[in-house]
């Protein structure tokens, strides 16, 4: 290497200079002192929550699969899919998180007859980097769940709804990528003994970068949770500030009554294209008269919803109004699987039709690391 | 259909509805339950202050997870704790709860 090459900072020198293997060492080097950093701080992560608990801290891929059997309006559907949730603590009040979602769709060749043909689809739903600031405030940057209304952020994992078919609703908020590039503050404000305050904010910013688009966005979240009713009220407020700049509103309800083992949820959403409720309703019959030890694994699910069209509709949205009603009996085989099964009929001014779902869903947790057991 | 048949099919629904959540209410549901959401509902007052913090929040949108090897539950609960903007001293509670 010349002097006048040395004198050059390391980034400005021509790697040509550089041997081969001496590269490959040195990233190898580069890598592996990445690894003992991240596990040293894996390692020594929650040290003081460690002290009182047996928990662990090593990274996870968490998430769920599914195989579901759509036939709508008497086209069948082949649905599979999974969607993995990588975590990785890094240290005691940082965390990647990153969810990818897998889903194919497949159909007859015409539609009733011929061989299956279709696409798996693949969707980053989030990459980002949570650092828990504050005990009231989480700091979250990269790529995020839009956290609009109640189904969007906390109700799409495969294995959590209870129904596989999307509310009618659902653009609203979400459309078209359903998450976001920014950055995003949340938290608790208020955790009371009779009430608990939660929030998001966040702002996104538009991009066109393949598997990260998203559109300029901002909004925020609010809810009051109150424990001894099992009761949950919430806004959610969103503007859309590129392209169509419209307002994006959602009120939601989650409802859990002390004596019986129902969960009620509904959701009322609008913007400018539209405006329309869903109304959802599970029960676990924990004392069934006849076989109590098969049907308190069961449960029956029941919702309905209407659509109703302003402004032509679209973006995301049917250009019509809409009904469903939908029911849906579930069984869970074990904790993490669960049979599924639902029926649902649309009505449309141009056509009504029925939709069937039958599958399966499986949600697993693994460890990605050793690390200690208890 | 025409929009009144539509409307009575959704009525009718309703209605359905809102007897089988009374109904179920009347059963008082005392059983041992399946689920930690509804062995929290069950009993009038939870003893453990995590299992408080779990009812109140987890389970408010899924049942309980399958049982967690411990190795996970710390990761998993900073993945919760973004999610269900949970305080870090709910986080806390959880993790003695669940990883005693």
């Amino acid at each position: 290497m010349t002097t006048q090459s040395a004198n050059k900072p390391i980034w400005k020198r021509k790697i040509h200079w550089i041997d081969r293997g001496a590269l490959h060492g040195t990233i190898r080097l580069l890598v592996l002192a990445f690894c003992i950093l991240v596990g040293f701080t894996t390692g020594r992560a929650q040290d003081d929550l460690l002290a009182h608990t047996t928990a662990g801290y090593v990274p996870v891929i968490s998430g769920g699969i599914a195989y579901i059997q759509n036939v709508s309006g008497g086209v069948q559907y082949l649905a599979p899919q999974i969607n993995p949730v990588l975590l990785v603590p890094i240290g005691n009040s940082l965390l990647l998180e990153s969810h990818v979602d897998f889903t194919g769709y497949f159909n007859r060749m015409n539609y009733t007859s011929g061989p299956y043909i279709g696409k798996v689809y693949k969707t980053t739903e989030s990459a980002q980097l949570d650092w828990y600031a504050d005990s009231h405030a989480i700091l979250v940057a990269g790529r995020y769940i839009l956290p609009f209304g109640l189904y969007s952020e906390r109700l799409t994992p495969v294995w959590i709804h209870n129904l596989q078919d999307i509310p009618l609703t659902y653009a609203i908020g979400t459309h078209p990528y359903g998450s976001g590039d920014g950055i995003m503050v949340r938290g608790v404000a208020a955790s009371l003994p009779s009430s608990t305050i939660q929030y998001t904010a966040y702002f996104s910013a538009q991009s066109s970068i393949e598997q990260l688009q998203a559109v300029r966005a901002a909004g925020g979240d609010t809810s009051i949770f109150v424990p001894s009713k099992r009761v949950e009220i919430g806004l959610s407020y969103q503007r859309t500030l590129y392209g169509y700049q419209i307002n994006n509103e959602a009120v939601y309800l989650s409802w859990q009554p002390q004596r019986a083992s129902i969960d009620l949820k509904a959701e009322f959403d609008r913007n400018y294209f539209g405006d329309g409720y869903w109304i959802e309703a599970a029960h676990i019959p924990q004392q069934f008269p006849v076989a109590p030890n098969f049907f308190r694994h069961a449960q029956m699910v029941g919702r309905i919803e209407e659509f109703f069209v302003r402004n032509g509709g679209g973006n995301g949205l049917a250009s019509e109004n809409q009904q469903r009603p939908e029911v849906g009996f579930n069984y869970q085989i074990r904790d993490d699987w669960r049979l599924e099964s639902s029926y649902g009929r649309l009505f449309s001014r141009s056509e009504d039709s029925n939709t069937w779902n039958f599958g399966f869903t499986y949600r697993f947790v693994w460890p990605l690391w050793p690390g200690r057991k208890s | 259909m025409n929009d009144l048949a539509r409307h009575k099919w959704l009525l009718a629904l309703v209605v359905c509805g809102m007897c089988l959540v009374a109904l179920a209410a009347a059963l008082g549901q005392t059983t041992p339950a399946v689920t930690a959401l509804t062995r929290t509902q069950n009993k009038a007052a939870p003893a453990d202050p995590g299992e408080k913090i779990y009812a109140a929040n987890c389970a408010r949108c899924h049942t309980p997870p399958m049982t967690l090897d411990p190795r996970v539950t710390g990761t998993i609960l900073m993945h919760m704790r973004t999610r269900a903007r949970l305080s870090s001293k709910d986080q806390k509670l959880l993790l003695q709860y669940l990883s005693p």
